[in-house]
């Protein structure tokens, strides 16, 4: 039966943990806390380790919480992460996303910094500030890195936050034994999207929406064994899929699949979800990472990373170009369906569209489809913003909760 | 034909492809192409300092892809495609033609019929002269423009 606007309000008859109050994706005020307390404080993929294979090889990255970032490898060559902002007047230090700088020199007035953060020079330093500023003075502001889980250049904001391993724990177990060669960057791609970070999570944390995929309706869900998956939840917010087969030769115009994985089943596919906005997406013969960057409640920037092996022959890697193209590049079958999908939600529930609620309310033993990633997700974004997602303005009344069955 | 006429019918080859692919004629489009067609959507990342493919096929590819369009869930705003051809460089001993061409791909959408731009870059065509007209061999389309919001299923 349709709803009346009262029923439409109404809180759906689901546990607490099953539904969310749409107001999160929408509101000013969480956003802003949002970033204070999940994107600070978590460890972020920045970039990948072959991003900056030389010495002095710099990467700028714009961190979730706002900060601009330099990623650069030093003459020693350790990776290190600096804000992107002159010690001087706050001009940006480095302009292009991408070079080489074995002395990052602000255009403004050329005040030049080495790529461990020392200040240089600053230009006519003993006529302007005599004996009371010097170069000792003015370092960058470094930002805790590390090069870890498949090459991946972390960055953390906090001086004094958790070490990467514990922020981890165990999520990415699932995928170390396919971690152990050296991975290669082959697809970079950015997409602007009017909608929020957390609704991109939210298709990356569930299965369900293997309808919205012709590609998934023919291939895996066709499978034995396809709804044995299991979603297994780790400690601060992190969930994982594990494998299964994917029949691509159901999909006409898939190629025979050759190249594969070191040491995953041929079809293999698994998944790690890290809070609050990245993904390891290992499926067959490529490696895609996404990190979701959000500008505003209802705006972000998903980075689509695509991996190989270092080691690949040309034939292998185009195998794998292939693959992650006929998927998950901005052509793929896939991508742009999940990206239109998450926009539409964007649009449904913006600011003033009166939508009400988000139901997660799907269990199935922890299989495939069941809402479990989701549900995992909004008990940590619960637990750190202090704010319950089913009732962000502690509105809601007490009331009896039907069982579900 | 004499050379004049030769840049003509090769100009003429590169507007049809954009008219029938605008029109969603992938039939008319493909029979532009020769069977040995490859194509190719490539874009340079000064992010990872990389050249990077994003969609490469032959013609069976082609076919399969725009054959399967319906089955998909895709964006339904009409894309138009605009070239101009630059430069047409005909190799008479090959009986081949290379053809470099500016594009532009407009997005109009279906609700109010804004157009907005989408995406600039070039065709870089090959064209094979013998036989009974100039037939696409090769195409790639060598994107400038990588923020492409949402994607789109259709190849420029
Ligand atoms: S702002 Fe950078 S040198 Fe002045
Ligand atoms: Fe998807």
């Amino acid at each position: 039966m349709a709803k009346s606007a009262e029923q439409w309000s109404a809180r759906p008859n689901f546990p607490q943990t099953h539904y969310v109050d749409s107001r999160i994706y929408t509101d000013r005020e969480i956003f802003g806390e949002e970033k204070e307390k999940l994107f600070k404080p978590s460890w972020i993929i920045a970039c990948h380790e072959s991003e900056l294979p030389n010495p002095c090889d710099y990467r700028l990255f714009t961190h979730p919480a706002g900060v601009p970032l330099i990623i650069v490898r030093g003459d020693d060559a350790k990776v290190r992460a600096f804000y992107n902002i002159c010690p001087h007047r706050g001009n940006t230090i480095l302009y292009d996303p991408s070079g080489n700088a074995k002395r990052m020199t602000c255009i403004f007035h050329q005040w030049s910094f080495d790529t461990r953060g020392n200040c240089l020079d600053i230009s006519r330093a003993e006529q302007g500030y005599q004996n009371r500023f010097s170069k000792e003075d003015a370092g960058m502001r470094e930002v805790k890195c590390e090069v870890a889980y498949g090459g991946f250049v972390w960055v953390n904001l906090l001086d004094e936050c958790m070490p990467l391993r514990e922020f981890i724990g165990g999520a990415m177990d699932i995928l170390e034994p396919f971690m152990q060669e050296p991975m290669e960057i082959f697809h970079f791609h950015k997409a602007h999207l009017r909608t929020n970070y957390k609704l991109w999570h939210d298709t990356n944390s569930e299965f369900y929406h293997d309808f919205l995929h012709y590609f998934n309706r023919i291939t895996g869900m066709m499978q034995p064994g396809y709804f044995d998956r299991k979603y297994t939840a780790y400690p601060n917010g992190h969930a994982t899929v594990g494998s299964m087969q994917i029949q691509y030769d159901k999909y006409e115009g898939s190629k025979e699949r050759a190249v594969g994985w070191p040491g995953l089943a041929r079809g293999g596919w698994y998944m790690v979800d890290l809070f609050p906005g990245m993904t390891y997406n290992l499926r067959t013969s490529v490696m895609r990472i996404d990190t979701a960057i959000p500008l505003g409640p209802n705006e972000v920037v998903i980075e689509f990373r695509g991996l190989g092996l270092k080691r690949d022959t040309p034939e292998e890697r185009a195998q794998r170009i292939f693959d992650h193209n006929m998927i998950w590049g901005p052509f793929g079958r896939n991508l742009h369906e999940d990206l239109l999908g998450v926009t539409g939600q964007g649009r449904a529930m913006r600011e003033g569209t009166d939508s009400r609620w988000v139901i997660q309310g799907r269990e199935e033993n922890n299989t495939i489809h069941d809402e479990i990633g989701m549900r995992h997700f909004y008990a940590e974004w619960s637990r750190r913003m202090e704010r319950p997602a089913y009732d962000p303005y502690r509105e809601g009344k007490p009331e009896p909760v039907r069982a579900v069955a | 034909m004499n050379r004049t006429e030769q840049r003509q019918a090769v100009e003429e080859l590169v507007y049809r492809s954009c008219l029938t692919l605008d029109n969603k004629d992938w039939k008319g489009f493909l029979a532009l192409c020769d069977d040995d067609f490859r194509y190719h959507i490539t874009a340079y990342s000064p992010e990872i300092r990389r050249d990077m493919t994003w969609l490469e096929q032959d013609k069976k590819g082609m076919d399969t892809l725009l054959t399967n369009l319906p089955r998909h869930n895709s964006d339904h705003s009409p894309i138009t495609r605009h070239a101009t051809v630059y430069t047409v460089e005909l190799d008479e001993a090959k009986g081949e033609a290379a053809v470099v061409s500016a594009l532009q791909v407009f997005r109009t959408q279906l609700d109010g019929g804004g157009s907005e731009l989408f995406a600039v870059g070039r065709f870089y065509d090959t064209v094979k002269l013998n036989g009974s007209g100039p037939r696409l061999a090769k195409r790639i389309v060598k994107l400038e423009t990588r923020q492409l919001g949402y994607g789109y299923h259709v190849p420029f």
